[in-house]
């Protein structure tokens, strides 16, 4: 769940992290905020500022003008109920900091650029001298003396280190304390008499640990919160429908695209390879999708049927990393059944199954009684979309 | 009858579900139930059964069979 700017500001606050004086405006009319101020439409989305999200008034007038054309306007696909009116602040200098979860690593990370306002990733990318970044214990934070280590790597001394090691520490505290994902404050502005300011913040929470934060829990239910956004479509909703036909595994969080090929894919990333291949060999996906953690074989089956009934899809992939917590043998099983179940024949139906992985010798075998053409882990994922996409377009 | 898998439970030999029904309580997948006396496999979940054997073994007088139909 990604919190909204004002929502993320408030648990900021609540622990001490100083940020702009502003208020939340929901419908036009006077502001009670001295100008200048800057106004911000409220949606969970970045690239606001690009997208017209972010605009500043130097005076009353030219505010409650801004105020009301904000909320009339849709800022990147989301309808603006919300405004935040904050005062502007002299900045003198602006820094990055945020805390996420390294999933290689299987530990939290803060990160620390003396260069605020930026594009993070961009920045580690293009001059990684000017990021810091730093693991941290779930169990021990970010102390404040590791965080004035990192910080003062970046040639930041005095005040300036201090405040920024406190503000950074507590930042990682919230990360913790609330479930999140994501705790960012980009930019942490320093003004022009020595303040530090949050002037913007991004938090996301886990949405598996939502329920231990019954508040939150009950805004992301409240439907006027968030207004437009991506609307699934009913293909996708009776993907979800299938998804929860038992607790077992994921086989239906899917979306939907305009090609002909189905696509039965998963494993994290490998779903997004396997996708990206598909295309760049020329194939157009009937959909995305991601299967895992050993569904069962009606979920599988079903989710089968389900994509054949797109109209003009003739041919499903089955492309998955090598797994170890789903088992070959009962996706092959879920997606022969499927295509058995349509009147479908499952050798020309599959033009392509790459699963290698547990229980993989019992999946080939079944696979061989239906003269379907499988694939094992000698073979890649770019390579078995190449062979799924010839095979479609060739016959 | 599963596509891929059948479970055949032999009468004559079952020791019904008042002595014994293990089977049913140990099957992680919910493929066996009761009919009356005996347990019986439910057809529409035959093709779950992930070949535990965790009823095989729980069977003492080896009443279950399963057949694997990609393998006959
Ligand atoms: S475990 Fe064997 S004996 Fe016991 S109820 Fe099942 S089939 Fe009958
Ligand atoms: S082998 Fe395992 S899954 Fe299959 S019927 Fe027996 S207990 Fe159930």
């Amino acid at each position: 769940m990604r919190l909204l700017e004002y929502e993320s500001k408030e648990i900021l606050a609540k622990k001490g992290i100083p940020t702009p004086a502003g208020v939340l405006v929901y419908s036009p009319g006077t502001i009670s905020l001295p100008p200048p101020v800057v106004i911000k439409a409220q949606i969970p989305i970045g690239g606001r500022q690009k997208a017209g999200g972010v605009v500043e008034a130097l005076d009353q007038k030219e505010a409650e003008y801004k105020v009301e054309q904000m909320l009339s306007r849709t800022v990147r696909d989301y309808r603006v109920n919300k405004v935040l009116v904050e005062e502007k602040l002299d900045t003198a200098q602006e820094f990055y900091l945020g805390i996420t979860y390294d999933t290689v690593a299987k530990e939290p990370i803060a990160i620390f650029s003396a260069e605020g306002g930026v594009d993070i990733e961009q920045l580690a990318e293009r001059e990684p001298e000017k990021v810091q970044k730093r693991h941290f214990s779930v169990r021990t934070g970010l102390p404040e003396y590791t965080a004035r280590e990192m910080i003062s790597q970046a040639s930041i001394t005095g005040r300036t280190l201090l405040g920024l090691s406190n503000i950074f520490s507590l930042l990682a505290t919230i990360f913790l304390e609330n479930d999140a994902t994501v705790t960012e404050i980009n930019p942490l502005a320093q003004t022009k008499d020595g303040k530090r300011v949050a002037l913007d913040c991004h938090v996301e929470i886990d949405d598996d640990a939502l329920y231990r934060n019954p508040p939150l829990a009950q805004k992301e239910k409240d439907p006027h919160r968030v207004e437009g956004g991506r609307i699934a479509s009913d293909f996708e909703k009776k993907a979800t429908e299938i998804d929860n036909l038992d607790q077992r595994g994921v086989a239906g969080r899917l979306i939907e695209f305009d090609g002909n090929l189905g696509l039965i894919i998963g494993g994290g990333g490998a779903s997004l390879t396997a996708f990206d291949a598909v295309q760049r060999h020329g194939g157009h996906p009937a959909n995305y999708c991601e299967i895992g953690g050993n569904p069962s074989v009606l979920k599988t089956k079903e989710l089968t049927k389900h994509i054949l009934s797109k109209p003009g899809v003739e041919k499903i992939a089955v492309i998955m990393n090598v797994v170890s917590n789903t088992r070959v043998d009962l996706i092959a099983r879920g997606v022969i059944k499927g295509i058995v179940e349509v009147g479908k024949n499952p050798s020309e139906t599959l033009c392509v199954f790459r699963v290698p992985g547990a229980w993989e010798e019992e999946g080939f075998k079944i696979l061989s009684k239906y003269g379907v053409d499988y694939c094992d882990r000698t073979v890649s994922i770019d390579e078995a979309a190449r062979r799924g996409v010839e095979k479609l377009t060739k016959g | 009858m599963g596509e891929f898998i059948t479970l055949d439970i032999d009468l004559g030999r079952c020791l019904g579900i008042e002595k014994c029904g293990k089977c049913i309580q140990v099957c992680p997948v919910n493929i066996f139930t009761s009919n009356g006396d005996y347990p019986k496999a439910v057809e529409a979940n035959e093709d779950e059964c992930t070949l535990c054997k965790l009823c095989l073994q729980g069977c003492e007088v080896d009443a279950i069979t399963i057949h694997k139909l990609y393998e006959e």
